[in-house]
């Protein structure tokens, strides 16, 4: 057997991705049922009975929505345990790369997230509807949803279980580091151009969301994502770790760097999460939805200032940049 | 205020056992009028009732209350305007027996968007309304029935509603409480409040404020 | 801070109908409870066994003779140490002392005293000891599970060892080990090296292995292949290794428990499903009160989340705080011998305290995730329960 699935971490995962997915083909039978036989029109006990069962659907995938925003961070945890045991790893970023399950498996996980929020603030406008007029799409999308759900399922197993602890890994030094002029930044960009794009994106973003262009905020907030990510992995991590070698997206979500990797790539990521949301009700469904909009400006910048934080907070220590 | 047009109400529909309830049934009620619906059990009074409070929706026909069309409210919408527009007082009273008096009284409000002391000053006016102030930290279930119904009709007024809707409401009270219970409809008349009741309790054939009766039999209006 | 109705009326709903869930929270504590215990205490030891072995040398050198372990000999010490990249070549001595024929046994562990390291790390565990008075006469230092032990046997200050040639040495009990080395030395004995090769045969020219240390890591690989060219019976072991051993231990013995608590989980969902789907004429007829006065279905949804909500985090915490005080103040009374023995030598251990914050999230999501899904379908038929119907 697999030592790898004796992980306790691994079994509380895989169990809970377990559970959630059974309720989740449950809730896939009954949207199938939803598309059949929907008829608001009529007044028989059976539409009334539907009706009813499309609430069953609803609260599954509330329900889902909220423990794989806990288990997101959970599954991060459980790689940077399984370090310990994979040769050659010093902290997630080198378990994610234990085969080639990994990175498409966070890919996903981080794109159903997004799908799963937009399905709710659909929902939510539905039900504040006299005529369930988004029913029919809102339950279309979710049998979308439910195919990308079961590959991440699917992807799930096959990562833990083709964990091979007796092949090394490489760790994150090799991965991101720039010794020798690997993994340079894109465009060719130095560093000081990397910062002065970041901080550029997340004015203009800031911009749009303001001035109300709401198609180009969703390019600017991609946009923003693209810098933000490489501009923590090659700059502002140097300076969570005080170490202007130390490149890597991982070991920040570890104890001795207080976890703040799980506040810093939560933020980005609900930045992107909260500003695809906006972005799909406004232009497909021409709705408004305020906790939204004030999100959307709201975690961009806590994730901003947060990192500039930690440069900042370097410099009045030491009088000096890394 | 009211207006119930063509509204028929099918149970079992599909079956055998397929049940006419109501058959193309239609009246109004202004605003501020009291009606007594008058019929024995089984004329479907009751079901008139529950459509009138969207508890349930019928199988053909309309009902709109205050311009809006209630006969076809999703679920959500439907219990916004019981918690908005809607008081109801039932037969057998229908309290949480495990609770208190004014903790029943407050269930309305639970979700109205106010807070706690807002909420009890509103709960303390609607008991004193009903004339059950003495009783709030009681349990329901210790109460008579007079006193449960009081407790039904703060219950009902809490969140002054424009519509108060009564399923039978002396069928489980002596005469006393009977004509204190008509005494306080009397007084719900005179703030403006447009009441229906369905009964066939004597006691409301000749009353005086009572602007109209409406007579039912088998699922129709016969008078 | 404005009291939100919706709280007040669920504790006072909860309250009224304690007896409703008192089953399932008595079945969730006890759950938590064993497997709070069972994964504090393991989660004790393996953090007491990585400290420790962040004292131990990198690398330790013995040897194998036809699959069973032979002493080495003291010159190896000069080859070793002629390795490029090493430090601290230091021999030791090591074995167990039986007092009764395959009764109670101790661990006799003989190093140089005249070591820097060891020196220094003996002040650092003994404050007070006197090294040259100790070396004047044949001396020890006992671990406390020792220390009881003999006293029961009536040696209180010193203890004669039977040796192999049939004579006894008497050696001196100079002091008892650190309460919070006990995890180790609890059975542990002390002694110079010398004094250890009387003991149990050795020869002054043999030694049980040898132990050394390589600072550059990238070199660990080079020295380890090195040394099984230069003996052909040598056997290495590194810390890295050791590690890793005591964490598939862990892991392998953990998760087997894991997996047959999987199962008592299961069994537990089962029956919570069973239990809230068998919704009583009472609690129909109370959500069907609640929807006929403008509760809307989101709204009992709601109402019945956060009631389970609210057992889950009552029963999560009443659990592991029961769980805390089984396993560190009262050091898990009969769970602690599934895990260290039954020895009488091993009564005086005592678990420290470390639970990493991760760990309580797994306990919470093994818990929490199932419990949820087990009542979610029941609570949405509840929820949907037809106001006319439930008030007939």
């Amino acid at each position: 057997m697999n030592e790898v699935l004796l992980s306790h971490e691994v079994m509380v995962y895989l169990l809970s991705e377990s559970l959630l997915y059974g309720l989740l083909l449950l809730g896939f039978l009954v949207s199938l049922r939803l598309l059949k036989l929907w008829d608001f029109e009529a007044f028989t006990t059976q539409q009334f009975r539907l009706e009813t069962q499309s609430y069953l659907l609803a609260t599954i995938l509330l329900f889902m929505i909220v423990i794989k925003l806990g288990l997101l961070p959970y599954f991060v945890y459980t790689l940077d345990t399984l370090s310990d045991i994979v040769p050659g790893a010093m902290c997630g970023a080198g378990v994610i790369k234990a085969n080639s399950y990994g990175n498409p498996l966070l890919l996903v996980k981080s794109i159903t997230l997004v799908l799963l929020g937009i399905w709710v603030t659909l929902h939510q406008l539905d039900l504040e509807k006299k005529n369930y007029p988004y029913f029919r799409i809102k339950t279309w999308f979710f049998v979308a949803i439910f195919v990308l759900l079961s590959v991440e399922y699917g992807l799930d197993i096959a990562y833990f279980t083709q964990i091979d602890i007796h092949k090394p890994v490489t760790c994150c030094s090799v991965i991101f580091g720039q010794v020798g002029g690997a993994n340079a930044l894109p465009f060719h960009l130095n560093t000081l151009q990397l910062l002065l794009l970041f901080y550029l994106s997340f004015v203009l973003l800031w911009v749009l969301i303001v001035s109300h262009k709401v198609v180009w905020s969703l390019f600017g907030v991609l946009l923003f994502a693209f810098f933000a990510y490489y501009s923590v992995v090659y700059f502002f991590g140097t300076y969570i770790y005080e170490l202007p070698t130390h490149k890597c997206p991982f070991c920040m979500l570890q104890s001795h760097y207080y976890y703040v990797g799980y506040m810093v790539w939560g933020l980005l990521l609900g930045s992107v999460f909260v500003n695809v949301n906006r972005v799909v009700m406004q232009v497909f469904f021409h709705q408004s939805v305020e906790t939204l909009q004030r999100l959307s400006w709201l975690l961009p910048l806590l994730f901003v200032l947060l990192c500039s934080l930690y440069v900042g907070v370097y410099y009045l220590k030491n009088g000096v940049f890394l | 205020m009211i207006e119930v047009q063509g509204v028929s109400k099918t149970y079992n529909d599909g079956t055998s056992q397929a049940f006419d309830a109501l058959k193309e049934v239609s009246f109004c009620v202004k605003k501020g009028e009291m009606v007594t619906l008058l019929g024995v059990s089984g004329s479907g009074k009751s079901t008139l009732l529950s459509l009138l409070a969207g508890l349930d929706r019928p199988s053909q026909g309309k009902i709109v209350v205050d311009g809006e069309l209630i006969s076809k409210l999703p679920d959500l919408h439907a219990s916004r305007y019981r918690a908005k527009g809607v008081g109801i007082v039932f037969q057998h009273f229908n309290l949480l027996e495990s609770l208190s008096v004014e903790e029943n009284v407050m269930v309305p409000l639970i979700h109205a968007g106010i807070s706690m002391e807002t909420l009890q000053s509103r709960v303390s006016k609607s008991m004193e309304l009903a004339s059950i102030t003495h009783k709030a930290t009681q349990k329901v279930k210790a109460l008579s029935g007079g006193e449960k119904q009081r407790c039904a009709i703060a219950r009902a007024l809490v969140h002054d509603p424009a519509l108060i809707l009564c399923d039978e409401p002396t069928a489980n009270l002596d005469r006393a409480n009977s004509l204190k219970f008509i005494e306080i409809l009397q007084t719900l008349k005179g703030l403006g409040k447009t009441i229906v009741v369905a009964t066939h309790d004597p006691l409301f054939e000749n009353l005086s404020f009572v602007d109209r009766v409406i007579g039912m039999e088998s699922g129709e209006i016969v008078q | 801070m404005r009291s939100s109705p919706f709280f007040h009326f669920l504790l006072r709903l909860l309250y009224q109908q304690k007896g409703k869930h008192i089953g399932a929270m008595v079945i969730s504590v006890l759950m938590i409870f064993l497997l709070s215990s069972v994964l504090f205490v393991s989660s004790a030891l393996q953090h007491s066994m990585m400290q420790t072995l962040q004292g131990e040398p990198d690398f330790t050198v013995s040897r194998v003779r036809a699959g069973v372990p032979a002493p080495l000999p003291l010159d190896w010490i000069d080859e070793i140490s002629q390795l490029n990249g090493v430090t601290s070549v230091v021999p030791r001595v090591y074995g167990r002392y039986y007092f009764t024929p395959k009764g109670d046994s101790f661990l006799v562990v003989g190093v140089d005293m005249f070591d820097e390291q060891n020196i220094h790390a003996i002040s650092t565990l003994l404050h007070e000891v006197n090294l040259q008075a100790f070396l004047a006469k044949p001396s020890m230092f006992v671990g406390e599970g020792v220390k009881h032990f003999l006293k029961r046997h009536y040696f209180s200050d010193h203890f004669n060892f039977k040796m192999p040639n049939g004579h006894f040495k008497e050696v001196a009990i100079v002091d008892v080990l650190p309460h919070n080395t006990n995890l180790l030395a609890s059975n542990m004995v002390l002694m110079p090296l010398a004094l250890a090769q009387e003991i149990f045969g050795f020869s002054s020219e043999e030694v049980s292995d040898i132990s050394f240390n390589v600072p550059n890591d990238a070199e660990w690989r080079t020295i380890q292949n090195k040394l099984q060219w230069m003996f052909y019976d040598v056997r290495v072991v590194t810390k890295k290794e050791i590690k890793e051993a005591y964490i598939h231990l862990f892991n392998y013995k953990g998760g087997l428990f894991l997996a047959l608590y999987l199962v008592a989980m299961l069994t537990f969902m089962l029956i919570l499903y069973q239990r809230y789907t068998m919704v009583y004429t009472t609690e129909r007829k109370e959500i069907g009160i609640l929807r006929a006065v403008g509760w809307s279905i989101n709204d009992i949804l709601r109402l019945k989340l956060y009631e389970n909500m609210t057992i889950v985090g009552v029963s999560f915490l009443v659990g592991v705080v029961l769980a805390y005080g089984y396993v560190f103040l009262l050091d898990a009374p009969l769970l602690r011998q599934i895990f260290l023995g039954s020895g009488t030598l091993l009564e005086s251990i005592s678990f420290v305290p470390y639970i990493p914050f991760g760990l309580l999230g797994s306990l919470f999501l093994m818990y929490a995730v199932p419990f949820l899904v087990a009542v979610l379908v029941p609570a949405w038929r509840v929820a949907v329960t037809p106001p006319k119907e439930a008030m007939l």
